[in-house]
C-alpha cells in the first residue's frame, strides 16, 4: 500500500509537470517610468500545433537560443494548443489582451485560415513582434517520372487536369494547396482544375513513393533526405534565388524557370491584441539579436531555413500585402469566404 | 556484408553502460507514464524531448524509443485494472482484461499482459532487424485504396464485437462513424459539425470518447449497482502464477498477431490500434469458443497484447528507413530525432548506422528491462482494486480529467469527457454496446479520407478498389469474413 502511495505521488508529481508549462498568469505591468520595458515573469510561446511540427519546432529552438545566449534572463515556455489549425491556439492567445508576457509563433496559415471562414481571429487582431526566418516550398515527383522541370509538369496539366494528383498535407485553401496553385497560376494552368488531394497523417510521401499521387507539394527541407537517396527529385521551389547548401542549391527555382512567382513560407512572432508599445519595441530588439546571433545561425543552417528579419511596422506591411494576394486566390478556387 | 557490420555497431551502442543505463531511464519512464491513464506515449515522448537538448543522440534516442515502446506496454495496465484505457491501443486489451480482473484475476491478467506484451515486443525486434531494409518497400505499398480496404476489413469486426443485438451494435457504429466526421474535412476544408465551436474545428480526441464511453461509464455503472460493493470478488487480485492451461492458451495467439501486428505496425498510418483489433478479431474468428471472448478470455487478452507492442516496433520501419512518420506519436518522435539533428530516411543506414542498429538493438534489452519491471510490480499496481470503492471512483474521475486536460489544456475537452460519461452510461443501461462506437471512431475518419482520396485519384471511378491488387484482396477477406457466419447460420437453421 505504501509503495502504491509513492507511485501515486510520483504519478501526480510527473502530471503536474506536464500541466505546469501551460500555466497562463496574470498581466503584470513591466513599463517603468522612462518608457521601457522589461519581463518580470515567465514569458509564454504558444506553438498553435502539435509537438513535433514546424510551429513547434521554431518556438522551442528560439526559446533555447533566447534563454542559452542569455538574449533574454526571464525563462521561457513554450506550450502546445493544438487544433483548429492554429485557430485554437489564437483564441488563447486573443484572451490575454495586451499582456507582455504572451505570444505565439505563425506562418501562412495565419492568414489562410481565418481567409477559408475557420477561426474568427486573423493577423489584424494580434501585434506582430517579427518575422524571424523563411521556409520554401518544394515540389516534387518520384525520381522515374516523366517530367525534369516544372514547365514540363505545368504543359501536361494544361493538356489533362485530370490526369495529374497533387498530393499535400495541409487542407485545400491551406499552404500545401496554395504554394502549388500560386505558382501553377503564373505558369498558366487552370487552377480550378487541380486536383488536389490532403493527407493529414503526413503520408504524403508514401503516397509518391508508391505512385499513388503524381506531386508532392511539400517544404523544402522535406525532401532533401529522398533526393539524396535518388527516390524523388524536385522540379522547382519558390524561393527569389537558389538556397544555399548541400542538395539544396541544386533545386531550380521556379523564377529560372520563367515562371515569374514566388511563396514564402515565413515564419514569426506576434502577440496578443493591443501588446504595450514598449513590450513591442523590447522583443523587437530581443528578435533581432537572436536573428544576428551564431547560435541561431546554426539552427536555421541544421533545419535549411533562410534568415528574413522584419520588425514590427514592416511585418505588418508585408502581412497585409500577402493576404491580399491569397485573397485572390481564394477567390478564384471559389474557396474564400 | 555491411549491415551485419551495421548490427554489430548496434549492439555496441546498445550494450555500452551509457546505452544500458538510457534504455533503463527510458523504459522506466515510458512504462510508468504509460500506465497513467489518460497519458499515453505522445505525452511521454513531449515531456523527454526537453531533456534530450545537448545529449549525444545515440543514447538520446536509444532513451525516447524506450519511451515509446515503454509506454505502449504500460499502457495495458490501466485498462485491465480500470477499464480505462490511456492510449488507442490499448482499447481490444479491456475487453477481456477489464473482466479478467473483475473476476479476481487481475494478477493474472497483468501477467498475462505483460508476458505477451514481452513477447510480440521481442519477436518483432528480430524481424526488424532481420527485414527492416527490405521492409520499406512494404511500407509504401499501400496507396488511398488499400488503406480503405483495410479499414473496412478491421470494421468486419464490427459484427464479431457485438454481445446480443447485432442491430444495437450497427447503430452505435454509425453513432461512431457520425462523431469521427465532427471537425475540418481534410480533401474540402469546409466544417461539419462544429456549430460554429472553435473546439471543435479539429474533431474530438480519441481519448475524450475512450475515456468517457468505458471509463467515466464504468464509474456510473459502479456508483448505480451498489450491490457490486458486496461482491467480494472484485476486490481479489489473485494469484499472478499462470497455469500450463493458460500457457497452451497463450502460445498460438501471441505468435500469430505478433506476425500480423509487425506487418500493421510497418504500415505509416495503421499502427498499434489497427493492429490490436485486428488481432482482436481475428483470434476471436478462429477460436473453438468466441463465445468467451469478452468475458475475460486468455487468448481475447494475449492476442491485442503482444499486436500492439509488434506493431510498436514495426512503426520503426517507416519513421527510420524512410523519414516518414505514420502517426501523431511517431511523428514526435521524427521530431525528437531532429532536435538531435538526425535526419531519418533512406541513407539513415548507411549514414549513421550506430544510430539506426542502436535503436533496433537496445529494443531487444528495453523489452526484458520492461518484462523485469513490470513483473515484479504486478501485484502492487494490482492493489489498486484494494482501494475501497469510493475512493477508487473518485481517482478514476481524476486521472480521466487529467489525461483530457493534457492533451492540450482546455476546458472545452472536459465537458466532451463529461457529455461522452453520460452517454456511455446510457448506452449501457439500454445495452448498445460502447467498443463497436469507438471502433467506428478510430477507423471511420481515416477510411472516409482514404476513400475520398481514392476516388479523387481516379476521378470518381470505383474502379480503383478493385485495379489495386492489395485492395482487391483485403476487400475480398473481409466479405468472406462477413458471408462465412450467415452461412454458418443458414446451415445450422436448416439443420
Amino acid at each position: 500500500m505504501k509503495k502504491f502511495l509513492l507511485l501515486t505521488v510520483f504519478a501526480l508529481f510527473m502530471v503536474i509537470t506536464v500541466a505546469c508549462s501551460s500555466d497562463s498568469s496574470g498581466e503584470a505591468d513591466g513599463s517603468s517610468d522612462d518608457g521601457s520595458w522589461e519581463p518580470e515573469e515567465p514569458i509564454e510561446i504558444v506553438a498553435p500545433a502539435g509537438a513535433g511540427g514546424g510551429w513547434d519546432t521554431t518556438a522551442r529552438m528560439v526559446a533555447k537560443v533566447f534563454n542559452e545566449e542569455s538574449i533574454i534572463e526571464e525563462s521561457i515556455g513554450v506550450v502546445n494548443k493544438a487544433g483548429g489549425g492554429g485557430a485554437v491556439g489564437w483564441a488563447y492567445v486573443a484572451g490575454h489582451e495586451g499582456s507582455g508576457h504572451n505570444m505565439f509563433v505563425a506562418s501562412p496559415p495565419l492568414l489562410f485560415i481565418p481567409l477559408n471562414g475557420q477561426s474568427e481571429y486573423g493577423h489584424e487582431d494580434f501585434t506582430p513582434i517579427a518575422n524571424v526566418i523563411a521556409d520554401y516550398a518544394a515540389f516534387a515527383v518520384a525520381a522515374d517520372a516523366k517530367w525534369d522541370n516544372l514547365n514540363e509538369l505545368f504543359d501536361d496539366m494544361k493538356e489533362d487536369p485530370s490526369s495529374i494528383t497533387v498530393v499535400g498535407t495541409s487542407s485545400p485553401g491551406s499552404m500545401d494547396h496554395i504554394q502549388f496553385v500560386k505558382i501553377a497560376k503564373a505558369a498558366g494552368v487552370d487552377v480550378t482544375k487541380i486536383k488536389y488531394v490532403s493527407d493529414q497523417d503526413g503520408v504524403g510521401l508514401t503516397q509518391l513513393l508508391n505512385g499513388s499521387v503524381d506531386v508532392f507539394s511539400t517544404g523544402v527541407s522535406e525532401t532533401v533526405e529522398q533526393v539524396k537517396a535518388g527516390t524523388i527529385k524536385v522540379l522547382g521551389v519558390t524561393s527569389e534565388e537558389r538556397l544555399e547548401g548541400e542538395i539544396l542549391e541544386d533545386f531550380p527555382t521556379a523564377k529560372e524557370q520563367g515562371i515569374d512567382e514566388t511563396f514564402v513560407n515565413w515564419r514569426g512572432f506576434f502577440g496578443p491584441p493591443n501588446m504595450d508599445e514598449a513590450a513591442v519595441a523590447y522583443y523587437e530588439e530581443k528578435f533581432k539579436e537572436l536573428s544576428d546571433s551564431e547560435a541561431f545561425a546554426d539552427i536555421r543552417k541544421q533545419f535549411g531555413w533562410d534568415e528574413m528579419y522584419m520588425g514590427s511596422e514592416e511585418y505588418s506591411q508585408f502581412l497585409g500585402d500577402e493576404k491580399e494576394k491569397i485573397q485572390t486566390l481564394l477567390d478564384e478556387l471559389g474557396l474564400g469566404q | 556484408m555491411g549491415s551485419l557490420e551495421g548490427i554489430l555497431t548496434g549492439f555496441q551502442v546498445a550494450f555500452s553502460l551509457e546505452g544500458v543505463l538510457f534504455v533503463l531511464i527510458g523504459v522506466f519512464v515510458g512504462t510508468f507514464i504509460g500506465m497513467l491513464p489518460g497519458l499515453g506515449p505522445i505525452s511521454a515522448i513531449a515531456v523527454m524531448i526537453p531533456i534530450t537538448f545537448g545529449m549525444d543522440p545515440a543514447p538520446a534516442l536509444v532513451m525516447m524509443a524506450g519511451v515509446y515502446y515503454g509506454a505502449i506496454f504500460g499502457g495495458s495496465t490501466s485498462s485491465i485494472l480500470l477499464n480505462a484505457p490511456g492510449v488507442s491501443g490499448a482499447v481490444a486489451t479491456a475487453f477481456d482484461g477489464y473482466p479478467m480482473a473483475q473476476q479476481g484475476k487481475a494478477g493474472k491478467a497483468l501477467a498475462i499482459a505483460a508476458i505477451c506484451s514481452f513477447f510480440g515486443g521481442t519477436v518483432s525486434v528480430l524481424l526488424l532487424m532481420l527485414l527492416a531494409p527490405a521492409l520499406s518497400s512494404v511500407a509504401i505499398a499501400f496507396g488511398p485504396p488499400a488503406y480503405f480496404a483495410l479499414m473496412l476489413m478491421g470494421l468486419t469486426a464490427i459484427s464479431s464485437l457485438s454481445e446480443g443485438s447485432t442491430i444495437k451494435a450497427l447503430l452505435s457504429a454509425v453513432a461512431g462513424f457520425m462523431v469521427a466526421t465532427i471537425g475540418i474535412d481534410a480533401q474540402t476544408g469546409t466544417q461539419r459539425f462544429t456549430f460554429g465551436n472553435v473546439n471543435l474545428l479539429e474533431g474530438l480526441d480519441f481519448l475524450v470518447i475512450a475515456l468517457g464511453l468505458f471509463a467515466l461509464a464504468e464509474v456510473c455503472t459502479l456508483i448505480i449497482n451498489r450491490k457490486d460493493l458486496s461482491q467480494e470478488n472484485t476486490h481479489k487480485i489473485g494469484s499472478m502464477k499462470l497455469s500450463k492451461e493458460d500457457i497452451n492458451e497463450m502460445k498460438g495467439p501471441a505468435t500469430r498477431q505478433s506476425l500480423l501486428g509487425f506487418i500493421i505496425g510497418v504500415l505509416p498510418g495503421a499502427g498499434a490500434t489497427i493492429a490490436s483489433f485486428i488481432a482482436y478479431i481475428s483470434e476471436k474468428k478462429i477460436a473453438k469458443n468466441p463465445e468467451e471472448f469478452g468475458k475475460g478470455s486468455v487468448r481475447g487478452l494475449a492476442a491485442p497484447e503482444a499486436a500492439n507492442n509488434a506493431a510498436t516496433s514495426g512503426a520503426f520501419v517507416p519513421l527510420l528507413s524512410l523519414g516518414i512518420p505514420g502517426s501523431g506519436t511517431t511523428a514526435v518522435m521524427l521530431g525528437a530525432f531532429l532536435v538531435l539533428g538526425v535526419q531519418p530516411g533512406p541513407l539513415l543506414m548507411t549514414d549513421r548506422p550506430e544510430i539506426f542498429w542502436g535503436v533496433i538493438a537496445s529494443m531487444y534489452i528495453g523489452n526484458v528491462f520492461l518484462l523485469i519491471l513490470n513483473l515484479p510490480l504486478i501485484p502492487y499496481f494490482a492493489k489498486i482494486l484494494k482501494i475501497p470503492r469510493p475512493l477508487l471512483i473518485s481517482l478514476v474521475i481524476m486521472f480521466s480529467i487529467i489525461g483530457v486536460y493534457a492533451i492540450s489544456f482546455n476546458t472545452f475537452d472536459l465537458y466532451m469527457l463529461l457529455l461522452f460519461g453520460v452517454v456511455g452510461f446510457l448506452m449501457r443501461i439500454f445495452s448498445f454496446p460502447a467498443p463497436p462506437f469507438i471502433l467506428a471512431f478510430i477507423l471511420g475518419g481515416m477510411m472516409e479520407q482514404a476513400f475520398r482520396q481514392s476516388l479523387t485519384i481516379s476521378n470518381g471511378s470505383l474502379m480503383i478498389f478493385v485495379q489495386d491488387p492489395i485492395a482487391l484482396s483485403l476487400l475480398i477477406v473481409s466479405l468472406l469474413s462477413f458471408v462465412f457466419p450467415l452461412v454458418r447460420q443458414l446451415r445450422k437453421r436448416k439443420g
